[in-house]
């Protein structure tokens, strides 16, 4: 298909500064686990969105210095020649592709914990970082902010010399520049302090001086939250925002524009549970109206119609996206090839970013299982290799793990039969996108499912059989394929079972008129009493979304929870809507709590931590601490068990028990897949699929093939030339 | 006992396409081939009969078509049918369903089933006419349009259900042999596991030319034709367009807009 004429705008280049940009796709900066440390991983991730399409590419946050140190977070560096060879390799590859790219030059101030460096982080005020744990920094003299300037033009320098064409100055996420121009942080009474002019003082001369310094050569971006969300405490965009856009406009080639803070960066990186496409649109859009330069903006953009409505209406010149890129690296391209049924929309679900929270392992993305792997593993989002056996597959489940191990099996060229119970693809995820807020989960399955459905097409033995009678050993040993994945997935306890005392709780049981587990929930079938008990002890979503849909439907809802609820959602960035959106519904919580048996319309609560504090060796048979005493009754109408979660394995035990049976009927292997193997998020379920389906002629193929890791190498230093045998100073 | 089931492989068009040369069809390149969707019915519903059936019945597939249908008849050889024919000859090429009915009633004339089956119509030309054709041309009563049918192989006779307007049904016997044309929704089609796809592409296809059933070739193609296609086009669109603005200046523009419709600006 031609793509709508209407969307050329978005393929029309752009002058920023020296440079420019060959359309106005443009992945703003995101970190991805790679940083300077893993220059394969940096290269081969970014260079594949050029391939993609992507005019501009940017690296994550890219420290200057060692005194803005984010370790345990993973940050890109850029302090020395070392770096500068490392990220070297990021932008020629990105060169290949003419496309730009642009180093987000990062100081931190107290929200850098500086835990590797062990330096003392510099700050406009002295404060303690609402972010991150126990830092300050120190409050910077006039010495400090030259030596802090001169950081960035050596970087800048550094990194024009590792061929970077954009250079940002990033005052995004309250870092250093914003924490200057933001009465927040900046309590000075000097000439950085003070009046709008004082305080943007810090952001205009560090930007001249980088400016001086390689603005013939490179583009020189900055990155501005226009509206820190909070009114006057911080930035409004109708006041200081656009104010400082006036200010500084004659120093920039490049605004990019979005808002909020670092503490709540998911105002920024919306969830889809919260935000839709273009939620930064009523603060960002002021910007284009004071500024002569091109603006881009962000805001999880997807859809070409969206997209150009931005660029034609003059919100921004530039669509910006991290999720987007991440999710579909080939955006740009397949919008260009008017392929836009093939586009793998962003899900929103942040767990991308979820990897970045706990501190920096290697980014995973629930739509695109290759994102991370490209280098590592050498898996490309769009290209597959031709399969190596005329083996017929059977795929046992058509949930996320199944679909896609089914669909880059045929992207292969292998016949398929996909076979499922259900009507439709997607197992349970066609039950958790009803949840409140998470509609758009439904991506993921609507990309798969059509994925499928033209892949059948062009291979006519391949199939997908929806709607059948569960399959039993016999079926799948008899059905005729090679080999038969089994991808089954898993479902919630109905007895309780638990991550606390590992067994089933006393007296809990699905099959009871007045519990339910979370499918029975949404199933909605089950009538459910007015007093709702949410008994939890899962990490992640289920119990506060199934709080929020019962409560939105009338009930009354108490959550115990032994665990910390919600807890994976820090890393998602979803916590801190999600505990409002608690609040709102007047849901009531009781932490640290757990139940220890059931009865009929009760539970017996008690405290986790309600035993004694003092262990004693009392011998064998006695629990060292003084018995939990907390226990209390407490009443339901109903009780919902998100306790923990159990593989659907039986089918593939029993075809394991009969691998005498296998080579008679002509079954080579069998292999367990997604939840059915092990209970697991989305993204990691859908990854067991695509490696199954990568390495599938492998003679162990159920076990994942070494990847390539960068390391540090014994016998070679960082820095180039230098010693790296042990050597004391003494 | 036999039943023979009439197939035929059918073409969908593919995301983009172009009308062919002679204007009358569309390029066959951008055409996508697969089983008629009824016609997975009308197989079904005789492999059910077969299955049900205390005596051995056969199940015959027939398609007219080149080479390329095999695989069609192939996949319906792996759903369960015992047996597949494939008539073709270049002077077939053409033909309307009245030319194509006067093979397929040669075919049975041949084949001597108890009971012909086929869909109502053809996804792709739609013109619920072969089946009934051949009912013609064979003399043999028939059903269109069967939404039901309750048939046990021997018997002399069928009863079946068609669905009428109102929710009412007909219900109707009808003396064997007969052809019916089969409702989509009649059953639920059954899928082909991979050990039968690997068996039915070994099994041999009985290809058939217009003489082996004994027709001209003056009985088919345009010259054995009733109706002729004339031409095959994209009628032009009708123009859309977008008012934008605020809703005062959107309401005023579609307020001239229905004015000028009405002729009164
Ligand atoms: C995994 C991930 C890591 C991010 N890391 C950075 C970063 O290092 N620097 C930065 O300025 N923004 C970072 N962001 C924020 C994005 O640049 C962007 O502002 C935000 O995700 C909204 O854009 P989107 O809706 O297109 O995802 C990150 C976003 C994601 C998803």
């Amino acid at each position: 298909m031609a793509r709508d004429p209407k969307h050329d705008v978005l393929f029309q280049p752009i002058k920023i500064g020296p440079k420019t940009l060959r359309n106005r796709f443009y992945q703003v900066p995101h970190c991805i686990g790679a940083g300077s440390d893993r220059p394969g991983f940096q290269a081969a991730h970014r260079s594949i969105k050029a391939e993609g399409g992507w005019a501009g590419i940017n690296t994550e946050y890219c420290s200057i210095h060692p005194e803005s140190d984010d370790t345990h977070r993973l940050s890109a560096r850029i302090w020395d020649e070392g770096d500068v060879r490392n990220l070297r390799a990021m932008t020629d590859y990105i060169h290949k592709y003419n496309s730009l790219a642009g180093v987000e030059l990062w100081y931190g101030g107290s929200h850098a914990p500086c835990m590797e460096s062990r330096a003392t982080p510099r700050g406009p005020s002295q404060y303690a970082s609402e972010f991150e744990t126990l830092t300050y920094c120190k409050e910077m003299d006039f010495d400090d902010i030259a030596m802090v300037q001169q950081y960035y033009v050596d970087a800048a320098l550094r990194s024009r010399d590792a061929g970077f064409d954009i250079v940002y100055v990033y005052g995004a996420h309250s870092y250093l520049p914003l924490q200057f121009l933001s009465p927040y942080y900046n309590k000075r009474k000097d000439k950085y302090g003070g009046s709008l002019e004082n305080r943007a003082r810090f952001w205009l001369e560090t930007l001249e001086q980088v400016r001086r310094a390689v603005g013939h050569d490179c583009a020189i971006a900055t990155r501005f939250a226009v509206d820190t969300l909070y009114g006057d405490a911080g930035v409004e965009v109708e006041n200081d925002g656009i104010k400082f856009v006036g200010l500084a406009d004659s120093l920039v080639d490049l605004w990019d524009v979005d808002v909020g803070d670092i503490a709540e960066w998911g105002e920024d990186a919306g969830p889809s549970r919260f935000y839709q496409q273009g939620h930064q649109v009523p603060w960002t859009r002021f910007i284009k109206q004071v500024s002569k330069k091109p603006v881009l903006g962000v805001g999880r953009f997807t859809d070409p119609e969206k997209m150009t409505e931005i660029v034609t209406k003059g919100i921004a010149d530039i669509i910006g996206a991290a999720r987007p890129s991440i999710s579909d690296p080939w955006l740009p391209k397949k919008i260009e090839e008017g392929r836009y049924d093939d586009i793998r929309v962003c899900i929103g679900c942040n767990v991308c970013i979820s990897r970045w929270e706990i501190g920096g392992p290697p980014m995973i993305c629930t739509q695109n299982a290759t994102a991370g792997e490209e280098y590592r593993r050498g898996w490309h989002p769009e290209k597959f290799p031709k399969k190596t056996s005329d083996d017929s597959i059977l795929v046992v489940g058509a949930g996320p793990s199944g679909s896609e191990c089914a669909r880059v099996l045929m992207e292969r060229g292998y016949t398929v039969h996909l076979y499922d119970t259900a009507a439709k693809i997607g197992g349970h995820l066609n039950q958790v996108t009803t949840l409140p807020g998470l509609g758009e989960w439904s991506y993921h399955r609507d990309y798969r499912e059509l994925q499928i459905a033209k892949l059948v097409k062009k291979n006519k033995q391949s199939q997908v059989m929806l709607g059948q009678k569960p399959m039993t050993a016999d079926d799948a040993l008899a059905y005729g394929a090679e080999k038969i994945v089994i991808a089954t997935g898993s479902s919630w306890n109905s007895d309780g079972t638990n991550c606390l005392s590992h067994d089933p709780l006393p007296g809990a049981d699905a099959s009871r008129a007045d519990q339910l587990t979370p499918e029975q929930v949404m199933d909605g079938k089950k009538p459910i009493g007015k007093r709702v008990m949410i008994l939890n002890a899962d990490t992640y979503f289920m119990a506060p979304s199934l709080a929020e849909k019962l409560a939105m439907a009338g009930h009354e809802v108490t959550l115990v929870t032994g665990v910390h609820l919600a807890n994976y959602m820090h890393f998602t960035l979803e916590y801190p809507n999600m505990m409002r959106r608690l609040h709102e519904l007047h849901i009531k919580e009781i932490h640290n709590a757990f139940a220890s048996s059931i009865e009929p319309g009760r539970a017996q609560i008690y405290d986790v931590f309600g035993d004694g504090s003092k262990r004693i060796f009392k011998g064998v048979g006695k629990i060292p601490r003084t018995p939990n005493a907390s226990h209390r009754w407490m009443e339901f109408d109903s009780l919902v068990l998100v306790t923990g979660r159990h593989s659907n394995d039986s089918l593939h035990r029993e075809l394991k028990a009969r691998n005498g049976e296998w080579h008679k009927n002509g079954v080579r292997d069998v292999y367990l897949i997604g939840d059915a193997e092990a209970p697991r998020l989305i993204a990691d379920a859908t990854f067991t699929g695509q490696r199954l389906a990568r390495e599938i002629e492998e003679s162990k193929a159920q076990f994942p093939l070494p990847y390539r890791r960068e390391v540090a190498v014994w016998g070679t230093s960082h820095m180039p030339g230098a010693e790296f045998d042990l050597e004391y100073k003494i | 006992m036999k039943i023979l089931v009439a197939v035929k492989q059918v073409a969908a068009l593919d995301e983009d396409f172009v009308i062919g040369a002679d204007g009358r069809d569309v390029d066959a390149e951008f055409l996508i081939r697969d089983l008629n969707e009824w016609d997975d019915f009308s197989l079904e519903e005789a492999v059910r009969i077969k299955e049900a059936a205390a005596d051995p019945v056969e199940v015959v597939v027939v398609s007219i078509g080149p080479e390329e249908a095999d695989e069609v008849l192939r996949k319906c050889l792996a759903k369960g049918a015992d047996r597949a024919v494939r008539i073709w000859d270049e002077a077939v090429a053409g033909s309307d369903p009245i030319a194509i009915a006067r093979i397929l009633a040669a075919v049975a004339r041949q084949e001597a089933p108890d009971m012909l089956l086929a869909g109502v119509q053809s996804s792709d030309h739609g013109f619920a006419s072969t089946g009934i054709a051949t009912a013609g041309f064979l003399g043999w009563p028939h059903g269109a349009v069967v939404a039901s049918l309750a048939y046990t192989s021997g018997e002399k006779s069928a009863v079946f259900r068609r669905e009428l307007e109102g929710g009412l049904l007909h219900q109707v016997t009808i003396q064997c042999p007969a052809v019916l044309t089969i409702q989509a929704g009649i059953n639920t089609p059954r899928y082909a596991s991979l050990r039968s796809i690997k068996q039915a592409a070994a099994k041999p296809i009985d290809v058939r030319n217009l003489a082996d059933v004994g027709i001209s070739a003056h009985e088919v193609g345009e010259q054995g034709s009733l109706s002729h296609v004339r031409r095959m086009y994209i009628p032009d669109k009708g123009h859309a367009q977008l008012i934008e603005g605020s809703a005062a200046e959107q309401a005023k523009r579609l307020a001239g807009i229905i004015r000028a419709f009405k002729g009164e600006a």
